[in-house]
């Protein structure tokens, strides 16, 4: 695989379900050998995303491209190199958790060792038994040894501490990384940031089908250190408030809940936002800055009315 | 190759199902009491050298009704089901395109079918050698393959329709409803264009007209019927063979009816659906 070719690129994609839009004019490129993780709320668009990069759906219109093989017209040759733990999926109740692994060994043309496969995702004993037995976590653990079969080139995991606990999802977290160790790229999604957080070197946040930031882990712990998250009590709010402290300089995001309107901005403007809510007809009654954390930054992303 | 992962896949997870083992059940139930009517039959006429034959006569109804059944029974959730429970997720996450994913399963369930027919015909044959204790194996093997050639057919009309929807409903409602057409609704029609036609709903008199001995040689059952009479070499199996007998057809049969057509006929009725299927399932998000 040439190294300077994308792990992934998704082009200007929109995905449309009748009058619904999934994703709209989204650009979004994965280096190969990175780990990616891909951010947002449910309903955002992340499970559109991996689908169209599997082929489970086709683009309304745009192109999606992984190690530069197009999505419609190449799938096979694309999941001849990747891994996939998908979302919402089921297994066959009837088939023990060693024959679903037989059989992905035996899909993906490769020799690897079931029994060694199920003692890394830690279901060794398991093996024999039915799949209609097993719960959750251990469902999710045989699909990820399903997954790593073959050593992938990728690896994409949709929401993979789905059913996990917390020691599940950080021993899932150690096999990311000695997936990326060993070379492969990997990407995944999460509503949780704090999974992304441990784990990613890169960073997508995606809301309503567009991405709103990227950016390294610390890159957006920098964008987010000077920031400061006001959260503002009004006596009521007026029309066009919340408006007018959006467009002022500095500010990246404003949202309300009644009354109270909760503002991302840079340290030095807090006075000014306050002054605009003064001016708009408001009465402060309460104010509270804090500082703002990568999770109120996510937070801010992917929650509220958006300014 | 994929395919064959598929089939081997499907084939482990179908065979175990218990639905299965009860179809199978009833299926060998109505082949021993064919093979009982069918040797009764036989010591009526004193007709030894007929027994297999007699027997492939008593069997032909049960086949043509219950193996059907059995087959859209394995068949209509195949890849509709998987769609439903989101396995075809964890099966297409792995490198089969959706045809190998399609014709495995047809190859899948189509030998789980094949396994039930043979247990069921199996038990008939030493029922027959129990009440006779003679039985002529190359015919009833020939009826054997023609039966589970019958099944495969089905298999893939309703493989087909599984792969048409995401709802496991629809594309039963879809099979049982092509059940209701073939074996209800189609011999109505045909009578009904023949009252239109001749002014009788009924064939009392010579000739046939050709349309309708075309029309009723149509379904997969009446294929399966002809197909059996041109391998064996007899008649009797089919309505068309049994007009002709009563003399009233005249200047031949047309090309549909033929005998040897009856393979024709089973192999369209197991390309046209699945054709559908797999363009549909082919092009849909899933």
């Amino acid at each position: 695989m040439i190294r300077t070719v994308p792990a992934i690129r998704l082009t200007d994609v929109t995905k449309r379900y009748g009058d619904e839009t999934a994703l709209s004019g989204l650009d979004l490129e994965v280096k190969q050998g990175e780990i990616y993780g891909f951010l947002g709320p449910n309903g955002a668009g992340k499970s559109t995303t991996i689908n169209l990069l599997l082929d489970f759906v086709r683009p309304t219109s745009g192109e999606v491209r992984v190690f530069d093989f197009d999505a419609q017209s190449e799938g096979l040759a694309i999941r001849e190199r990747t891994g996939i733990l998908p979302e919402g999926f089921s297994l066959y109740d009837r088939l023990s958790g060693r024959k679903h692994i037989e059989f992905a060994i035996e899909s993906k043309g490769v020799s690897d060792d079931p029994d060694a496969l199920l003692e890394r995702v830690g279901i060794p004993d398991a093996a024999e038994k039915k799949v209609g037995g097993y719960s959750k976590g251990m469902t999710q653990r045989l699909a990820l040894a399903a997954a790593i079969a073959g050593e992938p080139d990728l690896l994409i995991l949709d929401e993979p501490s789905t059913g996990l606990d917390p020691a599940g999802a950080r021993e899932m977290r150690e096999i990311i990384r000695q997936e990326r160790d060993r070379g492969a790229t990997i990407f995944f999604s999460s509503h949780i940031l704090e999974q992304v957080d441990a784990v990613c070197d890169r960073v997508g946040i995606l809301r309503d089908g567009e991405l709103v930031a990227e950016d390294s882990v610390s890159g957006l712990r920098e964008a987010t250190a000077d920031e400061t998250t006001l959260i503002v009590e009004l006596d009521r709010l007026p029309k066009n408030a919340t408006e007018q402290v959006a467009a002022l300089d500095g500010v990246s995001k404003v949202t309300t809940q009644g009354s109270t309107a909760t503002v991302s901005c840079r340290d030095d403007v807090k006075t000014r936002v306050l002054r605009a809510f003064e001016d708009s007809g408001a009465t402060v009654e309460n104010f509270e800055a804090e500082e703002s954390s990568l999770e109120d930054l996510f937070i801010s992303y992917t929650t509220g009315a958006s300014a | 190759m994929s395919a064959i992962a598929v089939a081997k896949k499907d084939f482990q997870d179908a065979v175990r199902s218990r639905g299965l083992i009860a179809l199978t059940v009833i299926f060998v139930l109505f082949t021993v009491g064919g093979a009982y009517v069918g040797t009764q039959v036989a010591g009526v006429f004193g007709d030894e050298a007929g027994d297999t034959l007699d027997l492939v006569y008593a069997l032909q109804s049960p086949a043509s009704f219950l193996v059907p059944i059995i087959a859209l029974l394995i068949g209509y959730g195949a890849v509709a089901g998987e769609r439903e429970r989101g396995s075809l997720k964890f099966l297409l996450g792995l490198p089969h395109t959706r045809w190998d994913v399609v014709f495995g399963k047809i190859v899948g369930r189509s030998a789980v079918v094949t396994v039930s027919i043979l247990v069921g015909f199996a038990a008939g044959f030493v029922a027959i050698f129990a009440f006779t204790g003679s039985v002529s194996p190359a015919e009833y093997v020939v009826f054997t393959l023609l039966t589970v050639l019958l099944g495969f057919v089905y298999v893939c009309i309703g493989v087909g329709l599984s792969s048409m929807t995401r709802s496991t409903t629809r594309a039963a409602v879809g099979a049982f409803g092509l059940l209701g057409l073939l074996w209800l609704l189609w011999g109505f029609i045909g009578n009904l264009l023949l009252y239109l036609d001749t002014g009788s709903a009924f064939l009392f008199e010579s000739p046939a007209p050709d349309w309708y001995l075309a029309f009723i040689s149509l379904p997969p059952g009446p294929a399966y019927g002809s197909a059996i009479g041109a391998v064996l070499g007899e008649s009797g199996f089919t309505a068309v063979s049994f007009y002709e007998q009563q003399g009233l057809i005249e200047g031949g049969l047309p090309v549909v009816a033929e005998p040897w057509f009856g393979f024709v006929i089973l192999a369209l009725w197991a390309m046209i659906p699945l054709l559908i299927g797999l363009l549909r399932f082919d092009r849909v998000d899933l």
